[in-house]
């Protein structure tokens, strides 16, 4: 209480800068002038009596100093006194706190908004409740290598009601979707799913209601749940949306709920999020019959029972594949292995840009690293220089604490003032990156700086502060005061500890540099890559034929009615002026491929242990003649080449190497799918590979097929999407309108959607790896900045510490030449050591990126000679400036200094 | 050396307490000497030290200051204690008493009574 009442009387003190001097000098006074009066009275002569009566006071300053201190608060004093110092200090050395500060804030910055990025995509549990309950199922054959296959109706029924570790399991199967009757047909991201999805997401409407048992059907139930964004875009949020019929690809459907606006359909994002959840039970049309062996569902989700583990889980799970296969042996052949794993959802979604995210904190990680182990040395630097200064101090009466106080204050107003510009550059480092990142990351639209990362960068920054601001403090706290006052240079301890900082420096940039170089290269080559075609001039276009689960709603029911669609369409776009030549494709090349199938070749007898697959690709009449891809022998497709005559196949030269290697495939006869009723198509050509799934994929086989010739690989698979691809000098952009014209002059309800460059798509494709490269290669180049500021930071002190040296030796005759090659030496020697320490660690790491490196070896000879030749040529120019200036010595002003 | 101080200090604050008790309200230099007197040599040298004492006291509401007039009519700062101080005063004497007693007590014992 009492102690409380001095605090705060001291702390108005304070804030009212009440001095007590004044009070205390008038009782000084008055207590001196009593006692001289006394000693008077005593009998001493007046000067005598005041003498005596000051000494008996004792000492003055003392006592003032106690009161002083009494009066206020000492410690906030000093700080604030600390505080405009440093602040006084840094604005005579402007160029040393700049450099400091934009350091720490590239440090903190980049670090924000990388693990912004990282926290959400990796880090952060999903926005589903109980997410560690929830998992992906897989169905592999691993005997035949094909992973996350396909899998029946009956199959699901096992999971639900056999395996009895799951709570619910759900199916759900992702497309695009018509929506017509707004003023332009729609084209929608949809999600087919069974009713009990989103109870098993554990997901709430906004207003109506979500699936539930009422709408479990065979086949497709007629209500539609919309996501916030579509209800807001099309629907104005407008309550009374509930009960209002829409139609999606031209079937009727009512909707009953609205999704809140952060939910999120559990998988990548390609595009566009998920706007629309239609329910089915998958056993009725479009879907095939329900048979064990008709495996047409893609995605199954799962919540597995409280208090099952996800190993016990795992092992009844393995245990149930291995009964079915024994129960049913003709629809799991031996030499499949089916089985079934699971995966936690959180894993399962983010598994395929795990290594890029990983590559980018490695880099930010380096990045800190090389900005401490910059701002230290700085520091260092500085500390030294200020040891005279720390000496007078000392010789003044300042103790060892109040200096430590002093130079940790101003190490940490640095942090604070980095820190704060950190966060600052963050925000908008966060906002380049999201532009930057490819969209195909998921969970991006979570994406914020929040207050976990904010925390975790003002922690670094205060660390950061902590950190450097001690070791030069502790460093210069004890200083030889005869010595430091004197000016002479202090011992070789803190010269070897800026060395080694200086090597690992070094060292890390150059991990930086072959990091980025091996990216870098990647992205060159994959640029240069033949896609297998020429992507220039031309223009393509997607278009989405409706698919209704009623046949007697679907104007493109038979290959005949489609047929004639697509006969139309390119005989419309073949005459747009400005167009020389079109045709259609059922995935544009790079887009990938949702579908591969097994492929069986006439007269050749099926191995064990080997399932050949091939992916399909359906194209129209001069699609090979559009793309400018080369055919290799016999013909390309022609108009005759319809349903009811001899289906046709074209096979890419990986399909001919691989099953035949020495003999002509022309003639041959292949089939898709284990379906029996499947027909036999005879390849009538061979066409140069085309980068189907992407630049960097090579060696899948393909098989393209007439689009006039139905495709019965499977029942329920349909190719009902298909892109035109135009060969035309014209912008797509001035295309754009025409097609759309042309397509809606057939059928006014069919939406034309991504019209853009092939140049477009090809890059589309790289966007990732893109991003990755550019990321690394700048923090590369960033890092060597920052190891040649090292290098020319401490090579500058050396010269301004051994000036008095230089000047000595060139008075005894040093030539210039020999000035110059004494101090790049010890820049040559400090290079050399971190290079080297650099290649080797970056050896030894490289691995770590061989999955995202293509075409270029971890450890590629020209990247590891490029990267340490360029360091070390930046390197020795950093350490020629220091160097060339220490010839500028001018000896007499050197010796005459000391 | 620091620890001296500090317990020179702390029977100041108490000593400066009863000096006041006793006396009535009193100035800087008047306490120094009757503390002088009392004490023998505490305070014989470094009297200044007494004000700091008094201004922590004073900010911990055991004391109030004002100017007044001294005996020979100069301006001067008289202290006077305050309920709180009284207080204060009377549960520090009874500690010390307490304390005091208890040493005593050890200092009294010889080797024979413990036994």
């Amino acid at each position: 209480m009492r102690s409380l009442r001095r605090f705060l009387e001291r702390l108005t003190n304070f804030v009212w800068k009440r001095r007590g001097d004044p009070r205390l000098r008038e009782e000084m006074e008055d207590h001196l002038s009593l006692q001289t009066e006394d000693n008077i009275r005593a009998g001493m002569p007046p000067a005598e009596a005041r003498r005596q009566a000051v000494l008996k006071f004792g000492a003055v300053e003392a006592i003032r100093e106690d009161y002083h201190a009494e009066q206020g608060l000492p410690f906030i004093e000093n700080l604030l006194q600390d505080l405009r110092y440093a602040m006084r200090l840094f604005s005579r050395s402007p160029g040393f706190a700049a450099v400091a500060i934009a350091m720490i804030a590239l440090g903190i910055g980049a670090t924000t908004a990388i693990f912004s990025v990282v926290d959400a995509v990796l880090l952060r549990s999903l926005a589903y409740p109980e997410p560690e309950s929830l998992v992906k199922i897989f169905f592999n054959n691993p005997g035949t290598e094909s992973y996350a296959v396909r899998f029946s109706v009956p199959e699901l029924e096992d999971l639900r009601n056999r395996a009895g570790v799951f709570e619910q399991v759900s199916v759900s199967a992702r497309g695009s979707i018509d929506l017509t009757g707004g003023s332009q047909p729609e084209r929608l991201e949809a999600v087919a799913a069974s009713p009990n999805y989103f109870s098993l997401l554990r997901a709430n409407p906004q207003i109506g209601r979500l699936f539930d048992s009422q709408d479990v059907a065979l086949g497709y139930a007629p209500v539609v749940v919309i996501s916030d964004g579509l209800w807001r875009s099309t629907f104005a949020g407008d309550p009374r949306v509930l009960g209002r019929t829409i139609h999606l690809d031209n079937d009727p459907y009512t909707i009953v709920g609205v999704l809140p606006p952060g939910f999120r359909h559990p998988g990548r994002a390609s595009s566009q999020d998920v706007e629309v959840w239609q329910t089915s039970g998958f056993s009725a049309a479009p879907d095939p019959p329900p048979t064990r062996g008709t495996r047409s569902l893609p995605q199954a989700w799962g919540r597995l029972k409280p208090g099952v583990t996800l190993a016990q889980a795992q092992d009844r799970l393995t245990a149930m594949a291995g009964e079915l296969r024994r129960e049913y042996p003709k629809d799991y052949p031996s030499e499949g292995k089916w089985t079934i794993e699971i995966r936690p959802l959180q894993e399962a979604l983010v598994g395929d840009v795990r290594p890029m995210l990983l590559v980018l904190q490695g880099a930010v990680a380096l990045i800190v690293f090389i900005v401490a182990l910059n701002i230290a040395n700085l520091l260092l630097a500085r500390a030294s220089g200020r040891q005279h200064e720390m000496a007078v101090r000392s010789a003044l009466g300042a103790s060892r604490g109040r200096i430590v106080r002093q130079m940790l204050t101003e190490s940490l107003l640095l942090s604070f003032v980095g820190g704060a510009a950190g966060i600052a550059l963050a925000e908008g480092a966060l906002r380049l990156m999201l532009r930057l990142i490819p969209p195909t990351v998921p969970r991006l639209s979570e994406v914020t700086i929040d207050w976990t990362v904010l925390l975790l960068a003002l922690l670094a920054s205060l660390l950061t502060g902590l950190l450097f601001g001690l070791a030069p403090a502790l460093h210069s706290s004890k200083p030889d005061i005869r010595g430091g006052v004197r000016g002479s240079v202090s011992g070789a301890g803190g010269t070897r500890l800026r060395d080694a900082l200086v090597v690992s420096e070094l060292a890390m940039a150059v991990v930086l540099m072959i990091g980025g170089g091996l990216l870098l290269r990647t992205l060159r080559d994959l640029i240069r890559e033949n896609p297998g075609f020429n992507p220039s001039q031309v223009v393509a276009a997607s278009v989405n034929l409706p698919y209704p689960t009623n046949p007697s709603l679907d104007p493109y029911l038979t290959i005949a009615q489609q047929t004639a669609f697509y006969r139309e369409l390119r005989r419309r776009m073949n005459a747009i002026p400005g167009v020389e030549l079109a045709a259609f494709v059922s995935d544009l090349p790079t887009t990938g491929q949702p579908f591969n199938f097994a492929l069986g070749i006439e007269g050749r007898p099926s191995k064990s242990g080997e399932e050949l697959r091939v992916e399909p690709v359906i194209v129209s009449p001069d699609y090979f003649r559009v793309m400018q891809a080369p055919l290799l022998r016999g013909r390309s497709f022609a108009e005759d080449d319809r349903d009811g005559n001899l289906p046709v196949a074209i096979v890419d030269a990986s399909t001919a190497r691989r099953y035949w290697p020495d003999r002509d495939p022309l003639g041959r006869r292949v089939r898709l799918g284990q379906d029996p009723a499947s027909s036999w198509r005879t390849i009538v050509g061979v066409v140069r590979d085309i980068k189907q799934d992407g630049l960097d994929v090579d060696g899948v086989p393909h098989v393209y097929i007439s689009i006039y010739q139905k495709f019965d690989a499977q029942q329920g698979v349909v190719f009902r999407d298909f892109s035109t691809v135009s060969r035309t000098s014209l912008p797509a952009g001035v295309l754009e309108p025409q097609i759309r014209r042309q397509v809606e002059s057939i059928d006014p309800r069919l939406p034309v959607y991504n019209v853009t460059t092939m140049n477009e798509v090809l890059e589309g494709s790289l966007a990732s790896r893109r991003f990755s490269a550019r990321l690394v290669g700048g923090f590369a180049g960033l890092a060597l900045l920052l190891a040649s500021i090292g290098i020319y930071g401490l090579l500058a002190y050396v010269v301004g510490q051994r000036s008095r040296e230089i000047g000595l030796r060139m008075a005894l005759g040093a030539t210039r030449a020999d000035i110059l090659k004494l101090i790049l030496h010890k820049g040559i020697v400090l290079t050399a050591i971190g290079v080297v320490a650099g290649v080797i660690l970056s050896a030894s790491t490289a691995s770590m990126m061989a999955s995202l490196l293509y075409g270029v070896r971890p450890r590629d000879p020209a990247v590891f000679l490029v990267v340490p030749a360029l360091f070390f040529a930046v390197a020795i120019m950093a350490s020629y400036i220091p160097a060339w200036r220490a010839t500028k010595v001018d000896p007499m002003l050197a010796l005459r200094e000391s | 050396m620091k620890k001296r101080t500090e317990v020179q200090q702390g029977t100041l604050g108490l000593m400066v307490l009863k000096t006041l008790d006793v006396l009535g309200p009193l100035h800087g230099y008047g306490m120094a000497r009757r503390i002088e007197q009392i004490s023998k040599d505490l305070l014989a040298v470094n009297q200044g030290t007494l004000y700091p004492v008094l201004l922590k006291l004073e900010h911990e509401g055991s004391i109030t200051s004002e100017w007044g007039a001294s005996e020979n009519n100069r301006r001067a700062r008289f202290y006077r204690l305050t309920r709180a101080g009284l207080k204060q005063m009377q549960a520090e004497t009874h500690d010390w008493e307490q304390t005091a007693a208890i040493i005593a007590r050890f200092f009294e014992v010889r080797a024979e009574d413990l036994t």
